[in-house]
């Protein structure tokens, strides 16, 4: 991890950090090579990835629109709402 | 902050919820600035069973920011100290006998930690018993609402209550998983895993000395490496989901808008910075990190296989063992001075607590000491949980 | 030198749902209020999880059938994560490491023959929301409506090579996706949206040249004319060096007639995908693909060729016909019902077509049904109802679908009557009151005849069976 690498995940992450926190961050990832080290000890070359700890498999719904929440009650904690729309700067295209 | 508000209720029973959990008549801030204030359209589906049930909701209880520290210092309210000791809110409610039970979402092993430092009882049910819906999301492939109370009897009845399918949450098991809890069968063997012994104090071996001491169990010391690898892979699983999970608060939908900027990019940026703190930022820059296209295979597909052969390591345990017992802390209680002298402490103090979280097997934390035990064996747990 | 153009095409393509894929909200967005459509979930709150729209799947696989894939019998859906005010959760979920279907195979015809695309795969996603740039000069406007509406995006290998090619491709797509009920395709609404991969090489060279990637293209007229442009562009630098052509997206202006560089952030592209943890696997049983190939349509060849062997109909008949599955559906029903394929043909293309164009429907919004317009045509060839009483009661089964023809007729006094007894004392009535039309007649103007008998058609409502109203009229005057 270096300056260089970290800019790009702040501007990746919308973040923008101070130097020392810069500095926490590269010494929180020197920290983490040990890690990366037990983790090699561990042989996975012929073992599945394994994203849901439980063997459950299609969880569907039925196609039945319902609309129970109103949009004056979602923008009501809203910074900038306009004519039911909510606001940002300009975006150019 | 202790509470973050508070209710007063005419229950028999009253529940408070941890910050984590979304309430309409309550604020919900998970621990951070950004959601100061913040009223959800939605409530915890627990807390609504809850309170069909008789139950009464009676107050929100503070949380570190979304949940990722040891026992909550990262709130935006501040760290809870005495005498330099780091408090839990959860805990030192049930301590000051304000509620009966807490309800809480277990993202890294706070709720145990606390319970593990002031002699609660806590339970972490097997994934997908417990709805997830209208919690917080952070670290959705391990994390799980759990309970907190003074003794065992009052986590069971509670979790009893709160467990179930529900259609609204696509990991929720069906019933028909949920009822192989009743089959559980008593534990007679316990394994304690000598590497997860390293590193803790003499006040945690004592914990573990006591509990083998008053359980009428055989008690095996085994080596497991594998075990004791699951914090590297945890953290990368859970900074990673963390990150996804959190870059929803940008400052345009709801939360805090940073009061200057100069285009939507600043608009993101600013807002995020000002309202995210030390902890969570790093976490997200870490997790961002390990699903870069040059990391993902090495890094986080690794730890999504490293996850598999934890899972499969439990199991060749579980054929010989009905439980395991391992610490939930690596000491008796954290001081200010441990987060100062490393922010990132969380990190590695859930050694403890991971393999529970990486696995979604149900944990139980009693007397000081944690008992892990086979998929929907939680009830068994807190029956032996009840003797320690 | 002779150059080559190699295109490949992303469509995306917006499914006919009821509700949004991951939440139940409405997933009819065109034409709503702001923000009318939308849950905490689709606006980026946070507490709701995703739990996916089953008939998504169900469209998605048979999208993957029609254009000649293979279904994948586990598909999984992965979290694509970047910061754009269009998509409220800061990531949109989607398929990377397992689409519902791969490797298929779409037949164009253009004025060079026959001609194969490869399809390299299919994956179902969530779409984003609408910004609104003309409200106000210093703000864009947000509307989540289309968040989490479903699409599939259709990825096709680069077998493409000239805007005529690209076209057919199009509408082929636009085609079967119909024919298989499951979009609109229709790029007016934003159901059907395309990008355009293109590069350029000197012909007969196996090597790809610099790729470019084109944008915002809203009509299939835009899109011959941006990769006429783009074409022209690559060519002319290439040939005379007048640019450096880099790998870019580009935005194509239909107005100007010029494509743009779009600004691109430093991070762009870097989506870091993750398999979603909320959504499980979604494991495609035999059952499951069974019902849902055994419920696809007839390829529309397939169906032209049987309308012209086992139907009989024409070219013509049948090439109008089978513009649309909701046509074909009704006509082959209305055949079955009326045992008359030919005379059916005649009343799709007549009546049913002109009273769609009329009401300017597309002809899949048709919802009479089959039956009853074949019930309808019984009526008629049967000398019960007259023809321009029909066209009403069919006019009247557009407006309500659930009308019965015969019931329809009987109630609204559209039965021909049998009572010799009235239409004689028509004619009388009619012949007495017009001297000259009869003189007329009497005096050779056949023209003359076919006014009296229009009023007399008139006064019994075209309720009368038209040649023995005719045959009592030449007598009536005949005996006079």
């Amino acid at each position: 991890m270096d300056r260089v690498i970290l800019r790009r995940l702040e501007l990746l992450n919308q973040l923008s950090l101070t130097e020392t926190q810069k500095d926490e961050v590269i010494a929180f990832f020197a920290d983490r090579e040990n890690d990366a080290k037990v983790l090699e000890n561990i042989d996975t070359s012929n073992v599945e990835r394994m994203v849901h700890v439980m063997p459950v498999m299609t969880v569907v719904r039925e196609d039945i629109p319902s609309q129970p929440f109103s949009r004056d009650d979602l923008q009501k904690g809203a910074p900038e709402t306009d004519e039911g729309y909510w606001c940002v700067p300009r975006v150019v295209e | 902050m202790i509470y973050t508000a508070k209710k007063d209720v005419n229950s028999a029973c009253k529940i408070v919820a941890e910050d984590m959990l979304l309430t309409t008549d309550m604020p919900t801030a998970a621990g951070s600035k950004m959601l100061d204030g913040y009223m959800s359209l939605l409530e915890a589906e627990v807390l609504t069973i809850l309170k069909d049930k008789g139950y009464g909701v009676c107050g929100k209880a503070d949380v570190g920011e979304f949940a990722i520290d040891l026992l909550g210092e990262t709130s935006y309210n501040g760290a809870n100290t005495a005498d330099g000791k780091l408090l839990n809110s959860s805990s030192e409610i049930l301590k000051a006998n304000e509620a009966d039970a807490v309800i809480a979402l277990d993202v890294n092993g706070t709720t145990r930690r606390a319970a593990a430092q002031n002699g609660l009882v806590s339970v972490k049910p097997t994934y997908g018993t417990v709805s997830r819906y209208g919690t917080v999301p952070v670290a959705c492939s391990g994390e799980t609402v759990s309970v907190m109370a003074k003794d065992a009897k009052t986590c069971r009845k509670v979790l009893d209550d709160i467990a179930g399918h529900d259609d609204k949450d696509g990991t929720s098991l069906p019933e028909s998983e949920i009822a192989k809890k009743a089959d559980a069968k008593e534990i007679k063997r316990i394994a304690i895993i000598n590497d997860m012994m390293a590193d803790v104090s003499d006040d945690v071996k004592a914990n573990i000395d006591s509990a083998v001491a008053k359980l009428d169990v055989e008690v095996v010391n085994i080596d497991s490496s594998v075990i004791a690898s699951s914090r590297p892979a945890w953290n990368i699983l859970m900074s990673a989901e963390l990150c996804n999970n959190v870059s929803r608060y940008d400052g345009v939908k709801y939360g805090h808008r940073a009061e200057k900027f100069s285009g939507i990019d600043e608009l993101y940026t600013n807002s995020r910075t000002e309202a995210f703190g030390d902890l969570l930022k790093t976490a997200i820059i870490f997790g961002s990190e390990t699903l870069s296209t040059e990391n993902y295979m090495k890094v986080y597909d690794k730890a999504l296989r490293t996850r598999r052969v934890i899972v499969e390591e439990f199991a060749k345990i579980f054929a010989e063992f009905d439980a395991v017992m391992i610490p939930a802390c690596s000491k008796a209680f954290y001081t200010e001075d441990d987060v100062k002298a490393d922010k990132y402490v969380s990190y590695k103090e859930n050694f403890y607590t991971a393999p529970a979280s990486i696995t979604g097997l149900p944990a139980v934390v009693a007397g000081g000491v944690q008992l892990i035990g086979k998929a929907f064996s939680e009830n068994a747990l807190l029956e032996l949980a009840s003797k320690i | 030198m002779k150059y080559e153009t190699v295109i490949g095409l992303e469509v995306h393509v917006e499914l006919a749902t009821q509700s949004k894929i991951f939440c139940s909200c409405s997933a009819h967005s065109y034409g709503a209020e702001p923000n009318e459509h939308v849950c905490p979930a689709c606006c980026g709150m946070p507490g709701m999880l995703p739990v996916v729209n089953k008939r998504v799947v169900d469209y998605g696989m048979k999208a993957g059938l029609m254009l000649g894939c293979h279904i994948n019998r586990v598909t999984t859906f992965d979290k694509k994560s970047y910061y754009y005010p269009d998509l409220p959760a800061a990531y949109q979920t989607t398929q990377w490491f397992a689409p519902v279907a791969v490797n298929g195979l779409v037949e164009i015809e253009t004025s060079k023959g026959k001609k194969g695309v490869r399809i390299k795969q299919i994956h179902m996603e969530e779409d984003a929301g609408k910004l609104v740039h003309d409200i106000r000069e210093d703000t864009t406007h947000v509307d989540f409506n289309r968040t989490s509406v479903p699409l599939i995006e259709i990825v096709s290998q680069p077998d493409l090579s000239s805007a005529e090619e690209v076209v057919a491709y199009l509408d082929r797509l636009k085609n079967l996706l119909r024919y298989a009920r499951v979009a609109e395709c229709e790029m007016a609404h934003g159901t059907m949206r395309c990008d355009v991969n293109l590069s350029v090489r000197p012909e007969g060279s196996d090597k790809l040249g610099v790729r470019t990637e084109m944008k915002n293209m809203n009509s299939i007229e835009a899109i011959k004319r941006a990769i006429e442009y783009e074409t022209a562009r690559h060519i002319d630098a290439l040939e005379n060096n007048t640019e450096v052509l880099v790998q870019e997206t580009r935005r194509w202006d239909d107005i100007k007639g010029k494509s743009f560089a779009m600004r691109t952030k430093e991070t762009a592209g870097d989506y870091r995908y993750f398999p979603d943890p909320n959504v499980m696997p979604v494991v495609i049983d035999d059952n499951w693909f069974d019902e849902i190939k055994s419920s696809l349509p007839e390829f529309p060849e397939v169906k032209r060729e049987r309308y012209m062997s086992e139907y009989g109909l024409g070219e013509y008949d049948t090439e109008q016909i089978t513009k649309s599955i909701a046509l074909c559906e009704c006509f082959e029903e209305a055949a079955k019902t009326c045992g008359d394929a030919k005379n059916a043909a005649n009343w799709i293309i007549s009546e049913v077509m002109s009273i769609l164009n009329l009401r300017q429907m597309t002809y899949d919004m048709l919802t009479v049904s089959g039956k009853s317009l074949g019930e309808l045509i019984t009526l008629v060839s049967g000398g019960k109802v007259g023809r321009a009483n029909a066209k009403k009661i069919l006019a009247a089964m557009f407006d309500d679908a659930s009308i019965n023809p015969e019931e329809y007729a009987n109630a609204n006094g559209f039965v021909i009557s049998n009572d010799t007894g009235l239409i004689d004392k028509v004619v009388k009535e009619v012949v007495e009151s017009d001297p000259k039309s009869v003189a007329d007649y009497k005096g050779g103007k056949e023209k003359a005849l076919m006014a009296l008998f229009g009023r007399c058609m008139k006064e019994l409502k075209g309720n009368c069976d038209p040649q023995t109203l005719r045959k009592i009229l030449i007598e009536y005057i005949d005996k006079i």
